[in-house]
């Protein structure tokens, strides 16, 4: 326990306060001795006692004593040597029947050695493989003494840098001799046949029938001979072949076998490859900029770490979601799974010692370690669900229990474009009526553009007309006659009665009849935006809270250089509800493109909270016609306490 | 409280009722405690993980116990708040043996200190370091050490080595109980 407890306090230090409110240390151990990666780590119930064991296919300290190792908790619990480094370690059911405890398989070298109750039960070796004919021949030649060792190195080289297929580990083997051993060799060899055999360099399981957590699952192995091979879970016969364009180095796979799945094989060449159940070939191709350093399925996205220190996330058609940059280089990869949550989110461990946890490219969370991380597990450990496994470069150990209340949130502060971007809307399917519509514009679309277009022309022509008619019966506020162009703007306005009391209603004249009521907004609008050059204009404005208004009419003389003379502005209202103290008066002479300010009160006489409009009119001297006129919405008195 | 329950209670006719809450990490022992507590004709066979809660009784010398038996796992921690209030001592559980969630041992138990139905009285709490038969057990000073037990400053606390299948070291901690649950009544 000395281990653990000192591990509370180094490993506490090397993290952030909001990680280690998030995760429990149960374990440290620097000195583990624990060389793995990430494919080389399980986690199962083992002896079917509720206790989960972590297996681990160690390389050793220099890779050089391979060892399959078994631990429970924080201690190691059976150790034995492999014959090959190992590849990949998985668990996984074999059969329906009780009691169902998972076996244990190890890829290593050309074999996968499947473990029942930590006892070796079964070992698959991969096919023999057809060798090149030339090489087969030349050792012919050899067995009968018709060539000799050196003509033979110099040919099989030959055939080593041309040929399409490779030369046999025995052909290899006599490539790295020095001449003095090579006729031993040779005639110790020669009567043999030449053998060639592939070794697996990934692996992982495929539910064979059901999506049950607990179904039985095949084996899917990748070979360095860029072949994809499916493994009957019981018989171990191989059940699906597939190929590839490179050497398939991380896999990931959903589904069933016999149903349908999905297969992503992130390879040597920089390229992954997606493959569904009825394709031998590969069906969709992600080209990485780069080498891939690892791949986790989260969801329906595909992640792949890439040497150039990023996470990309892929759809499973291969289409690029996103990027994230990492701050250092990315060494391995696995999943996290918060069931009780249900979060899925990928966990990348960095050259720099941290881990880092995204969900899809939101940071959920960073933990530091001491050292660089080679290797990531998550999930139920001895009797705790949540359990983070780490190993480091030094052979270090680390295993952290995410707490029960912890809850990731994504954090702020991630760089790139807003989240909002990436967001996706929610576009409703494509209806029936929708694909008709787009047919129907596919084939009639010069008609329905005519069809628009005349319909356009009579909307502008009877805009037109409707100007024009308003224009000569002076219906509105700007005149354009030649001979009297003018613009009045009107305002009203309650004088204010105390000093500092800046509050002023401003009601526009021009929509008099929809002008909103917005006490705090200054809803002034000029009249006669698009006035000709040579017309007046009129705007009315109303201001103060009633019950007295002050009305302020501007009118201004838009023409050029022709002053105006004998103008009269007469206002029409109804006298029940409003005084005017003058409600006909004369306009001085207007220069041209002054506004003249011509003010007058209006009091409100109703206490009845009603309002009403008042028409301006400014008339010519002898001319029953208006030039101008103008509504305005009176509004309501509200100052009758006040008064 | 009556005089004729005090005087009942006094005679040993009525034994003192008192409520307690045993809690505990998942496999820690509980259930296997409780049973072992209850006289020998009604202690069960089998222990089965607890699903939720169970309502066990038994008695001491002079009290009357009934136990909440809440159950350890993950999903189910999050109902012994709602207890705390009708407890009126814990038991809290502890495996050994099961070095690596002794942090989350301690996790719970500072959630369970610092709870506002637990955190200003004066309840007693009683630990058994349970499975001390097993060979990855640690002593329970260690593991008074390892739950910073010397950290809890106003509630009367006693740790007790224990195991539950051969019924040891339970016997001293519930007379501890006793005492302590009589010293707050009289
Ligand atoms: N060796 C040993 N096993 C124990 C001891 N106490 C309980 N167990 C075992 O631990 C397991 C879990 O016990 P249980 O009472 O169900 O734990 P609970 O979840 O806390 O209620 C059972 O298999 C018990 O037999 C003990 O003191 N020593
Ligand atoms: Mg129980």
């Amino acid at each position: 326990m000395a281990a653990a407890s000192s591990s509370d306090s180094d490993s506490g230090r090397a993290e952030s306060n909001e990680a280690s409110s998030k995760w429990l240390d149960a374990h440290y151990d620097p000195m583990a001795n624990i060389h793995t990666f990430s494919s080389c780590l399980a986690l199962a119930d083992l002896h079917g006692d509720g206790e989960y064991k972590l297996v681990v296919g160690d390389l050793g300290p220099s890779g050089q004593h391979p060892r399959l190792k078994v631990l429970k908790g924080p201690t190691v619990l059976t150790e034995s040597p492999l014959p090959a480094l190992p590849a990949a370690a998985a668990t996984f059911l074999m059969e329906q029947h009780e009691p169902r405890t998972p076996a244990l398989a190890l890829a290593s070298g050309p074999c996968v050695y499947v473990y029942k109750n930590l006892r070796p039960y079964f070992k698959f070796s991969l096919p023999q493989l057809p060798p090149n004919p030339l090489e087969q021949d030349l050792w012919n030649q050899a067995k009968e003494d018709r060539i000799d060792p050196l003509t033979l190195k110099e040919m099989l080289e030959g055939i080593r840098e041309k040929a399409e297929v490779p030369l046999s580990v025995q052909s290899l083997r006599f490539l790295q001799l020095e001449l003095s051993e090579m006729e031993a060799f040779v005639s110790q060899h020669k009567s043999r046949s030449i053998k060639r055999q592939t070794v697996i360099t990934t692996m992982t399981t495929l539910k064979k029938n059901l999506a049950d957590e607990d179904a039985v699952s095949c084996l899917v192995l990748g070979t360095e001979n860029k072949e994809l091979l499916v493994l009957d879970p019981e018989a171990f016969t191989i059940l699906a072949k597939m190929s590839l364009p490179s050497v398939p180095v991380f896999l990931e796979v959903s589904g069933q076998f016999d149903v349908e799945f999905r297969l992503a094989a992130a390879c040597r060449n920089g390229n992954v490859y997606i493959l569904r159940r009825d394709s031998k070939h590969p069906k969709y191709c992600i080209e990485l900029s780069a080498q891939p350093v690892g791949l986790v399925r989260v969801h329906k996205v595909l992640v792949v770490g890439s040497t150039q220190e990023s996470l990309h996330g892929f759809t499973h058609k291969g289409k690029k979601l996103w990027t994230v940059q990492m701050p250092a280089a990315i060494l391995t990869m696995n999943l996290l799974e918060q069931r009780s949550r249900g979060l899925q989110a990928v966990m990348a461990g960095l050259a720099n010692g941290e881990v880092r946890i995204y969900h899809d490219k939101a940071l959920l969370n960073v933990i530091r370690t001491p050292d660089a991380v080679t290797s990531l597990c998550f999930g139920r450990y001895g009797r705790e669900d949540n359990t983070l496994i780490i190993t480091t470069r030094g052979g270090g150990l680390i295993i952290k229990i995410l707490k029960r209340t912890a809850v990731f949130v994504e954090a702020g502060g991630v760089v790139g474009p807003p989240p909002a971007q990436a967001m996706k809307l929610s576009v409703p399917r494509k209806t029936r009526l929708y694909v008709d519509q787009t047919l129907r514009e596919r084939e009639a679309g010069t008609a329905m553009h005519r069809t628009f277009q005349t319909d356009l022309y009579l909307l502008r022509l009877q805009a037109a007309r409707a100007y024009v008619r308003a224009l000569e019966s002076s219906l509105n506020p700007v005149s354009v006659m030649a001979r009297e162009p003018l613009k009045l703007h009107a305002v009203a306005q309650k004088p204010s009665r105390r000093v500092g009391h800046t509050l002023q209603l401003l009601w526009p004249v021009p929509c008099l009849r929809q002008a909103p009521r917005s006490r705090a907004g200054h809803a002034r609008s000029r009249l006669g935006t698009f006035l000709p050059r040579t017309g007046g204009a009129l705007t009315a404005m109303v201001q103060g809270l009633g019950p007295t208004f002050k009305l302020t009419l501007h009118l201004q003389n838009t023409s050029a250089a022709r002053p105006i003379l004998g103008l009269l502005v007469c206002f029409l209202y109804n006298e029940v509800l409003y005084a005017l103290p003058r409600a006909f008066f004369k306009v001085p002479l207007l220069v041209p493109g002054l506004i003249y300010p011509l003010e007058t009160f209006v009091e409100s006489l109703s206490d009845k909270g009603i309002s009403d409009i008042i028409k301006v009119l400014v008339l010519r001297e002898g001319q029953s016609a208006p030039l101008l006129s103008a509504h305005i919405n009176m509004p309501v008195s509200e100052g009758l306490a006040a008064a | 409280m009556g005089l004729l329950d005090r005087l009942s209670g006094l005679l040993g006719l009525k034994k003192k009722e008192v409520h307690v809450l045993c809690l505990g990490l998942d496999n820690s022992g509980k259930t296997t405690i409780i049973n072992k507590l209850k006289p020998s004709n009604a202690q069960s066979q089998d222990i089965v993980p607890t699903i939720g809660f169970s309502i066990e009784k038994f008695k001491s010398s002079s009290l009357s116990f009934t136990v909440f038996d809440m159950s350890g796992q993950g999903r189910y921690r999050n109902l012994w708040e709602h207890y705390y209030k009708e407890g009126q001592a814990i038991i809290f559980v502890i495996d050994s043996s099961d070095r690596l969630r002794m942090v989350v041992a301690k996790e719970e138990l500072d959630t369970l200190l610092n709870h506002p139905d637990i955190k200003h009285r004066r309840i007693p709490i009683l630990f058994f370091a349970n499975k001390m038969d097993l060979r990855d057990a640690v002593t329970s000073v260690k593991v008074s050490q390892l739950l910073c037990l010397e950290n809890i400053k106003d509630k009367p606390w006693h740790i007790c080595a224990s195991d539950a299948i051969k019924g040891e070291g339970l016997q001293e901690g519930v007379d501890w109980l006793q005492d302590q649950i009589q010293a707050v009544k009289t």
